[in-house]
């Protein structure tokens, strides 16, 4: 798919209209003129949420009381659709071809994957946020996966108020695990599918994955699960189910769930070293990439379809050489967004991309400002 | 600091405590009760106060019933060796309206939620397994208990609940299909009903 065009109006600092090209798509201006926010408009166009805050009405241009991000996204040979996402207070109304839509039928219309520095948690902080990343992909596949995983969540939180009181009512083990049973029951076969929905989609990413496209040392992923060592993975539900019995008067203790995919991680090494510990922050920031990548690979062979990418502030703690490798990668891959500052960074590709000046939230247009590049360029 | 005289706020605050009614609802409430006429308003207030004094819980299934047992189970054309388990009154309603099930219910008035407070003890389980032997069932031997608790996490895990309870006792317990809902197009649903469908396939 292909993303034609967005126009924004008082979505934060911007108004007006830009058209985008289909390869790689350039932002470029100084800190605070609103770069970022472009980007922040396609993705709320795709997913209607933000990457920087859960409060939309945060969005709305100060003194104004509604907002909207709207595009058009070509995909097949002759299939164009128009998005519209309309803020209003904190009301938010998605519409395609000027009709509202439901919200499960709106998402997917627009596919995108973004490095924003939110983003950054996989691989800098604690194993929930590589599930998430895990439980991203897979539901980029089989969207019906967000439930599983909803349900899952909400049945760890009744088991876990179950245990919770239980440490005040000291109740006979025998007791307790007639109230866990029915919860337990449905816990097993939740887990079951999510584990093999993520052991699946590790794997997936696993043959995608472009190991050393920044440098020689390689990247491995592995899922992790917290029963590794403890039995017979291949047999999931008897396994979970035989640890629950025996961990019992440990959860007992602990006051709350102990056994389950919620306690899985992703283990991802460089070089053999866990990235996250013994990685630089630039060897992170690549790592992360490189999942993009992978995730961005595997979207597009289930689907036969090529997402967008996002990439904010392309330039923090990446080198020269390595924006090059990436730019070089994902040409003729798939429609690319980049934010950078630094101009010098993206030099060599400016002739094959489309560049976008953006000051105070308006973008100058690649085709009418040819001049006004070289202009600027032979004054930098 | 009152907005409105004290018996105003007074019944806006009250109306406040139904469920579904915030603030702006129980305002516009107030103005229309303030506006309808006394003897409409009587109306309303007989009804509220009837269906408190009137209407009582079945001692058999729990049903909301006017008489004691409900009219369906003091029906003698129904089949009192099918159980049907349901969670709340009106979805007893909506089994009802097909008109194909020729059975008995049980109302539970909930699910099993943690959360909330409410275990297997605050579910009005209490009067099911009494009834399933033939001396408390007119002599009839009851040898189905169909578990029609909604597909939410919560209605699943009752309908684990009461399987776990019944199952030793020999009798055919089933659980409800879930999956595409008739006369639909395929089109139109959802990936999860989808996803269940799949999974719950049929041979034919």
């Amino acid at each position: 798919m292909i993303l034609d065009f967005v126009e924004v109006d008082n979505f934060r600092n911007l108004s007006g209209k830009i058209f985008w090209g289909p390869g790689l798509n350039i932002i470029h201006g100084d800190n605070g003129q609103g770069k970022t926010n472009w980007l922040e408009a396609i993705h709320l166009l795709s997913r209607t949420k933000s990457f920087r805050t859960q409060r939309l009405q945060e969005t709305i241009r100060f003194g104004q009381d509604s907002a909207f991000v709207a595009g058009r996204v070509s995909s097949g040979d002759d299939l164009q659709r128009d998005l519209r996402v309309t803020l209003k207070e904190n009301t938010k109304s998605i519409a395609v071809n000027g009709k509202r839509e439901q919200l499960t039928r709106y998402l997917g219309q627009l596919q995108v994957f973004s490095f924003t520095a939110d983003q950054l948690d996989v691989v800098r902080g604690m194993p929930e946020a590589r599930r998430h990343f895990i439980d991203r992909g897979v539901a980029s596949l089989r969207p019906a996966y967000v439930r599983t995983v909803s349900d899952y969540n909400r049945v760890i939180k009744q088991k876990n108020r179950i245990l919770q009181d239980n440490l005040e009512h000291n109740r006979s083990l025998v007791e307790l695990q007639d109230l866990l049973a029915p919860w337990n029951q449905q816990l097993v076969q939740l887990a079951a599918e999510i584990h093999e929905a993520r052991v699946d989609y590790t794997e997936r990413l696993n043959n995608e994955l472009e190991r050393s496209l920044f440098e020689p040392a390689e990247l491995h992923i592995r899922y992790s699960s917290s029963l590794d060592g403890k039995g017979d993975l291949s047999n999931y539900e008897g396994l979970l189910n035989e640890r629950l019995q025996l961990r019992l008067p440990a959860e007992a203790a602990a006051g709350r769930a102990l056994l389950g995919p919620h306690r899985d991680d992703l283990a991802v090494h460089l070089a053999g070293r866990e990235l996250r510990v013994f990685g630089s922050s630039g060897q992170q920031r690549s790592a992360l990439l490189l999942l993009d990548l992978a995730a961005i690979s595997v979207y597009n062979s289930w689907h036969d379809d090529r997402p967008l990418f996002l990439v904010d502030d392309v330039d923090a703690e990446l080198d020269e050489n390595r924006i090059r490798r990436l730019l070089e990668y994902l040409e003729g891959r798939t429609q690319t967004f980049i934010t950078t500052s630094k101009r010098s960074h993206v030099e060599g590709f400016i002739s094959r991309a489309n560049v976008y000046e953006i000051a105070a939230g308006q973008a100058v247009q690649p085709e009418l400002n040819r001049s006004t590049f070289s202009a600027v360029a032979a004054n930098d | 600091m009152l907005e409105y005289a004290e018996p105003v706020t007074k019944l806006i605050d009250e109306l406040k405590r139904l469920p579904g009614i915030g603030h702006k609802s129980a305002q516009r409430l107030a103005f229309h009760i303030m506006r309808t006429p006394e003897n409409e308003l009587d109306r309303l207030l007989t009804a509220v106060r009837d269906v408190k004094q009137r209407i009582v819980l079945c001692s058999v299934c729990n049903n909301l019933t006017e008489i004691d047992p409900c009219r369906i189970c003091a029906s003698t054309s129904r089949d009192h060796s099918v159980i049907c388990v349901v969670e709340e009154p009106h979805s007893m309603v909506a089994v009802e309206k097909t008109r194909s099930f020729k059975g008995v219910y049980h109302v539970l008035h909930g699910s099993l939620s943690p959360m909330r407070h409410i275990g297997p003890n605050e579910l009005h389980l209490a009067n099911l397994l009494p009834r399933l032997k033939p001396e408390n069932n007119d002599g009839v031997e009851v040898s189905e208990v169909i578990l029609a608790t909604n597909p939410t996490t919560e209605g699943e895990a009752t309908a684990n609940y009461i399987g776990r309870l019944l199952k030793p006792l020999g009798l055919l317990v089933t659980r409800i299909a879930m999956g595409m809902p008739v006369g639909s197009d395929l089109e139109y649903v959802d990936e999860v009903t989808m996803d269940k469908a799949l999974s719950n396939r049929r041979e034919i």
